[in-house]
């Protein structure tokens, strides 16, 4: 009776043990953006813009790395607590599989878990040093 | 002391000359972020959040720490001091504010309006704001002594920011700042005038190191007696600060035990060369609209 009771406990922990590595692998991807058209082909006017990179880099770091990490692969200290995996930024398929004017309508109009930055930036160039940095995560 | 003013009125008038030469020079726009958040420690910035945005603060500062380790450096002192406020951006450039403060029951109201931003190509070398705050001291009307008026229990402050952005790790900013308090006891002045430098060193993407030292002049012109009884000492502090999205944290010891301007300027009795200095924090978050 006592080994039965001794090896059930040791599969209900080890049953729990293993549900916490299961849980991260099981947030949902967000469905498909429905991005209006003016964005779609919307040009980044500050493309290749040299002076913005490190401005980029800060603005990352204070609106999106919590949420989407140093890296960009969506491992941010407070992405664990997101619905929608936040996606991964290092990604070469991803990032060729969107425009410059996707990425800024993803980044500052957002959606659900993503916040709107619209007036957290303002201004137009800061909106794409955020994008020109994002771009520069791809590996 | 008197270099360091006439440096101050240069700078200032520098910078308005400059802005009225701004529409024959190629168009020029403002630095970035020449300071994260409108709160240095115990001072402000010529830095305004954007227009329409609720920026709500937590200010706290600890015990003197002068006894060291005894009461874990003021955190288990008595002269706890903390204020809460609001502040909204009404529009680009310009914030109004209302907060209250334990010690003396303070409420105050403020205003700060940054007149010129400084801009890249250098047409505008500096940045140029101005500070207003007006106090109301909320105690028992006893505290004013003989011949009480409504009145004594005002204080203002008023003060001129210079600031400059040197370069993307390192902004500097000067001020000089007029106190006035309609009750003061007998044997303090009514007015006092304070110059101050102050700045951040930025070490990381979110991380800065503050730094201020505020000095209330004893300017024999505008004392009303033959001698200074007390007067205020300066206000030295250091901090860090760390910026997120929505907030600013600033973690510091400084020397003063106000937390409004004009109390520091008029009152404080701390002096940093003798380990009286406090502990203290400030939180901001802010709401855009």
């Amino acid at each position: 009776m006592k080994n039965r009771i001794i090896i059930l406990a040791t599969i209900v922990i080890g049953a729990f043990a293993l549900l916490a590595f299961t849980v991260p692998q099981e947030k949902k991807k967000g469905g498909p953006w429905e991005i209006p058209a003016e964005y779609k082909t919307m040009e980044n006017t500050y493309k290749g813009d040299a002076s913005l990179e490190k401005y980029g880099k800060q603005l990352y770091a204070k609106h999106c790395r919590s949420c989407h990490g140093n890296e960009g692969k969506g491992d941010g200290p407070k992405a664990r607590n997101l619905d929608t995996d936040p996606g991964n930024f290092a990604d070469a398929a991803w990032q060729n599989s969107v425009t410059d004017g996707e990425l800024y309508y993803m980044s500052i109009m957002g959606r659900d878990d993503m916040p709107n930055y619209e007036s957290k930036i303002v201004d137009d160039e800061e909106r794409w040093a955020v994008i020109n940095y994002v771009r520069s995560l791809k590996e | 002391m008197k270099r360091f003013i006439t440096i101050l009125i240069v700078l200032s008038f520098t910078g308005l000359t400059y802005s009225q030469n701004e529409e024959s020079k190629p168009k020029d726009k403002p630095v970035f972020a020449p300071f994260e958040s409108g709160y240095l420690i115990d001072n402000q910035t010529t830095v305004i959040p954007s227009a329409k945005t609720l920026e709500y603060i937590i200010q706290h500062k600890f015990g003197n720490m002068d006894n060291g380790f005894s009461d874990l450096f003021g955190l288990y002192a008595p002269g706890a001091n903390i204020r809460m406020g609001l502040n909204y951006s009404l529009i680009k450039n310009l914030q109004v504010g209302y907060g209250i403060t334990r010690l003396n029951m303070y409420s105050d109201f403020s205003a700060k309006y940054t007149l010129l931003e400084q801009t890249r190509l250098n047409t505008i070398p500096v940045a140029v704001a101005v500070y207003v705050n007006m106090g109301i001291d909320g105690r028992n009307k006893d505290v004013f002594g003989k011949d009480y008026k409504g009145a004594d229990r005002f204080s203002y402050f008023s003060q001129l920011i210079v600031g400059r952005k040197v370069n993307d790790w390192l902004s500097l900013q000067i001020n000089t700042s007029f106190t006035h308090y309609n009750k003061t006891d007998s044997l303090i002045d009514h007015d006092k005038i304070s110059i101050g430098i102050n700045g951040r060193a930025q070490f990381s993407p979110q991380s800065s190191i503050l730094f201020q030292y505020d000095v209330p002049l004893k300017i024999k012109g505008i004392a009303e007696h033959r001698g200074f009884t007390n007067p205020s000492k300066p206000n030295l502090g250091v901090g860090w600060e760390i910026r997120t999205s929505t907030h600013a944290f600033h973690i510091y010891v400084s020397t003063a035990n106000g937390i409004i301007p004009q109390h520091n300027a008029m009152f404080n009795q701390n002096d940093w060369m003798d380990g009286e200095m406090m502990l203290g924090f400030s939180i901001t978050r802010m709401w855009s609209f």
